[in-house]
């Protein structure tokens, strides 16, 4: 996409003056004077497809017949009528043929409180319907692949989704078949939906007909609480909302950030949350094996002082961290090892995975980047977790990455966890840590861009906490200083990082900041960047952009 | 030391023993203060020097409630302003949305709140009769009353599922019409309710003891009681001719042919009197809605407001996403602000709505009659003997859940 200078042009939208850009359709155009016209199958992002008739509206240009609003573009000094009876007339027609077939599903469909059908159906028809004819039956589970599953019933042919496979994902994986009002989507023989942005489909899917089969009855959406965060599933760091209740993470959905990620998401990304919901170090406990016991924060805290208090300053103290701590976590990990006097520091990650030109990328955690600047702002060198030996002692920031056979042999081994792993089950004190999803923080992805977190749960998930937190917990227990929140263990970072520079934890913005010094040098082809003149370290923040917030409320 | 002084002058003990003043706490959990009220009453042997009323034991948080609630979910909170004529803040209420949205119920919904309106208006002039004579010793009085508003509030609770809370207006119109054989029973009962009036009305008229006990007590003249924010009965107690009915007709109330009776001593006879008259004028009111109603829906027929029927809801699309839409997001009112104001059985009810276009009201307050004659029981009591606080109480018929909203 290339962005030149906008043209402008002048229209009028129901009477009111808009100065639209000259690319924008008569949709986006009457959307920046707050007027919306009603669409299915047009989206932002996609090819125009006219299928839904939906936006059909009135124009100067063509007295006495409706035209498309996803189609038409604005020219100088056009009219358009989004609300005359004609305009008004072929709302209603549409919903009540868009219904024809529709199953009466909204109390089983997860899409229920999401769906266009439903507002529409209130915003523009509010009528029953007035043809008497028996509904098709058509497949009502087809399993598309390992995460979308169709409802042939429910869908209106808008085929975003087909376009969407097509334009965006470069799988064509979807196609329409059959024809009238047997038409319906499917997959090619042989081929299931298996591409990494199927789940996208299901955002954009504007009815209850693509469903995502990791969240599907799992709960209704308005229980849910929507909260801003960024995927922990690799470095590309894509926005996402948290939809959780109580300590239970439901699902994730792509935040719109045109620098990051626009509004899409991988799969793999999606699924993340599981390691919030499932296998977590609950409780405070002392011990390994059969020793364990839950023994609350105090007495294991006061348990890992003891332990280590003899050893600190004798050059035999190991600091683990890891690349899925945030960079409060990562910084107060360093602040144990400058009170313990550690002679060497250990970075454990999550191994490489695939990647693609898009949104992928291999490196599978979501704070290489910040960990390292830490480490730079600390004056430590960080070894790789696989060789971890040549101490006796190890108090782990996190355990990914680290060998839990060098573990076993380990005199003390203190792990501030999140998931119950072979690493976790060799400490002898756990501290169990929150995950990224659950606490206020900072990450840096691949390409240098320091992005917040927020504590997405109302809950916590037994006695966990911040890993900053057990840290401020354990340094007290040292006769040390730690962080008493994100913000301050920020600041202490900041002061330190010349990259960090003048930042406040609170000032940071929603969508992040670009640390102008870690930009790379090549990109991949497709992966979106930080726009020209974007808000940088030192520069402004861009405007607001309006259009096409498409995946951040499901279809919308 | 000295000699009592008795002892020297044997007239000291006729000599006026010098009193304090002394503070009694009366309710709130007093069978005579009904809705749980208190009054810290400052007595001078019998006298009264003063009186605080004192409220907040029944608040439930009423405007806040409503601002979390979708607009139809609030119609239970109405039921609880005043809890002896629900119908009528229910009408008050929706008659308020109805004004934001912009929209007429159906004729035969009018003249339904209207005919439950003013069955509500007799059950509550019934109670308060009830009371004043009940607590001056005359538990007959109270036990014919009970009597009555049984007969009518089985009819209610026929008409409308529930005796006391309601909740039977709706957007539009109101939940159920009469059931078969309803009316026949109404026009029963309605002979029976009067006679027992008439009963009442003849044990305690004319009656000596209850005459000497009202008549020039709690006194308040009529430019005084609209200082005061004096409407209902107790306004017209004292001879101010101001009935919303009349003087702002809304509903079909300018359809019916009836009297607005007047007092002239603005004490606590008067205001008992009036509802005497009242209970027979709103016996009228029921009998012309009776003969008057045209068949016809109970609500209207627009699936933005009214809930569409259940054979809808369960049998098509259209039906259950109207239904999904009202019960989970509520009913779009427009922005806006407006006040509206019914006769309720003690005064003027007027419901100040604040809409934001949402499915929420953005605000609601309450105007319950009963609160600024509450705050005027000190100006009608002080000086009175302690005995007569509870006639005067009585009187003004304060009900808790509208006054503490």
């Amino acid at each position: 996409m290339t962005e030149g200078p906008a043209k402008k042009v002048k229209i009028f939208v129901d009477g009111a003056e808009v100065e639209a850009d000259a690319r924008d359709n008569l949709i986006e155009a009457a959307r920046r004077v707050g007027v919306s016209i009603p669409y299915f199958c047009y989206h932002p992002r996609l090819s125009i497809a006219g299928q839904c008739r939906m936006c059909l509206v009135e124009t100067s240009d063509a007295p006495g017949r409706l035209v498309p609003g996803c189609q038409v573009r604005v020219k100088e000094g056009l009219k358009i009528v989004t609300n005359s009876p004609a305009v008004k007339d072929n709302q209603r027609g549409c919903m009540e043929f868009h219904l024809v077939n529709h199953p009466v599903d909204c109390a089983i469909c997860d899409q229920s409180g999401e769906c266009k059908l439903q507002d529409y159906y209130m915003e523009y028809d509010h009528q029953p319907s007035r043809i008497r004819v028996a509904k098709l039956n058509k497949p009502k589970r087809e399993i598309f692949g390992p995460l979308v599953v169709y409802d042939a019933e429910r869908c209106i042919m808008c085929t975003r989704c087909v376009r969407f496979m097509d334009e965006i994902a470069q799988k064509p994986q979807l196609a329409v078949v059959q024809r009238g009002t047997y038409s319906l989507i499917a997959t090619f023989p042989g081929q299931p939906l298996d591409s990494q942005y199927a789940g996208n489909t299901v955002d954009i899917c504007p009815v209850g007909a693509l469903l995502n089969r990791d969240f599907r009855f799992q709960s209704r959406i308005w229980f849910v609480n929507k909260s801003p965060s960024v995927c922990t599933g690799c470095s590309n760091g894509c926005n996402v909302y948290v939809e959780g209740r109580g300590n239970v993470v439901y699902r994730l959905l792509p935040r719109r950030n045109e620098e990051v990620n626009q509004v899409w998401m991988c799969d793999q990304g999606r699924l993340t949350y599981h390691a919030t919901n499932e296998r977590r170090v609950q409780w405070a406990r002392t011990g390994r094996g059969e020793n364990a016991a839950s023994v609350g924060p105090r007495i294991a805290l006061e348990r890992a002082a003891e332990l280590l208090r003899p050893l600190a300053g004798q050059g035999s103290v190991g600091i683990a961290l890891s690349a899925q701590c945030t960079n409060e976590e990562a910084a107060a990990a360093f602040q144990i090892g400058a009170q313990l006097r550690a002679s060497r520091y250990f970075l454990g990650s999550q191994p490489a995975g695939d990647s693609d030109d898009f949104l992928i990328r291999a490196d599978k955690n979501p704070n290489s980047r910040g960990v390292r600047l830490v480490a730079e702002a600390f004056g430590v060198k960080l070894e790789d977790a696989e060789a971890v030996d040549g101490v006796k002692a190890l108090v782990a920031m996190r355990t990914d990455g680290l060998p839990a056979g060098k573990l076993a042999r380990m005199e003390v081994f203190v792990a501030i966890a999140q998931n119950e792993d072979a690493a976790s089950a060799e400490a002898d004190v756990n501290l169990p840590c929150e995950s990224v999803y659950e606490q206020d923080g900072t990450l840096i992805n691949w390409y240098g861009r320091l992005q917040r977190t927020w504590d997405s749960l109302p809950a916590p998930v037994g006695d966990a906490a911040p890993g900053w937190s057990w840290a401020k917990r354990l340094l007290d227990g040292l006769g040390g200083v730690g962080p008493t929140s994100a913000a301050e263990a920020f600041r202490t970072l900041a002061a330190k990082s010349p990259h960090l520079e003048g930042l406040t934890f609170e000032a940071l913005p929603e969508d992040g900041i670009v640390l102008e010094a870690l930009l790379p040098k090549e990109w991949p082809a497709r992966a979106p960047r930080p726009l020209p003149g974007a808000h940088s370290i030192r520069g402004p923040r861009p405007p607001a952009v309006k259009v096409g917030d498409e995946a951040s409320g499901g279809s919308r | 030391m000295t000699e009592p002084a008795h002892d020297q002058d044997p007239l000291a003990l006729e000599a006026e023993i010098p009193t304090s003043l002394m503070t009694v706490h009366l309710g709130p959990s007093h069978p005579a203060m009904h809705g749980t009220v208190r009054m810290t009453v400052t007595l001078d042997g019998e006298t009264i020097v003063n009186v605080d009323p004192e409220i907040g034991f029944l608040h439930r948080g009423f405007s806040k409630s409503s601002e979390n609630s979708t607009w139809h979910q609030v119609l239970p909170y109405t039921d609880r302003l005043n809890y002896v004529s629900p119908i009528l803040n229910n009408t008050g209420y929706i008659m308020g949305v109805e004004k934001l949205i912009g929209l007429r119920p159906t004729e035969r919904a009018e003249y339904l709140r209207v005919l439950g309106g003013e069955i509500s208006r007799i059950c509550d002039h019934l109670t308060c009769v009830a009371a004043i004579g009940l607590e001056l010793g005359a538990f007959t009085v109270f036990l014919y009353a009970m009597e009555a508003r049984e007969l009518l509030w089985d009819r209610i609770a026929e008409l409308c599922g529930a005796r006391v809370t309601v909740s039977w207006t709706r957007i539009g119109g109101v939940a159920t019409d009469m059931p078969p054989g309803w009316e026949q029973k109404l026009r029963d009962c309605l002979p029976r309710v009067l006679e027992l009036t008439d009963e009442i009305d003849t044990l305690l008229t004319r009656n000596r003891i209850f005459v000497d006990r009202t008549r020039g007590i709690g006194v308040i003249g009529a430019d005084e009681a609209i200082d005061w924010g004096f409407t209902g009965p107790c306004l017209r107690a004292c001879g101010v001719n101001y009935d919303v009915r009349k003087a702002h007709p809304y509903s079909v109330y300018d359809r019916m042919d009836f009297e607005v009776p007047l007092g002239s001593a603005g004490d606590t006879y008067d205001r008992y009197i009036l509802r005497l008259l009242e209970i027979r004028q709103s016996h009228r009111i029921v009998q012309q809605c009776l003969s008057q109603m045209p068949p016809g829906p109970i609500i209207i027929d627009d699936w933005r407001y009214a809930l569409p029927p259940k054979k809808e809801v369960f049998g098509s699309i259209e039906g259950v996403m109207a239904h999904f839409k009202l019960i989970m997001e509520g009913i779009q009112v427009p922005a806006g602000e407006v006040y509206v104001y019914t006769e309720g059985a003690n005064g003027e009810l007027g419901f100040h709505i604040v809409s934001n276009g949402t499915g929420k009201p953005y605000a609601i307050q309450v105007r319950g009659p009963g609160l600024p004659i509450l705050s005027a029981m000190p100006r009608l009591i002080k000086g009175h003997a302690v005995a007569d606080l509870i006639p005067v109480f009585d009187s003004i018929n304060m009900i808790g859940g509208e006054v503490e909203q």
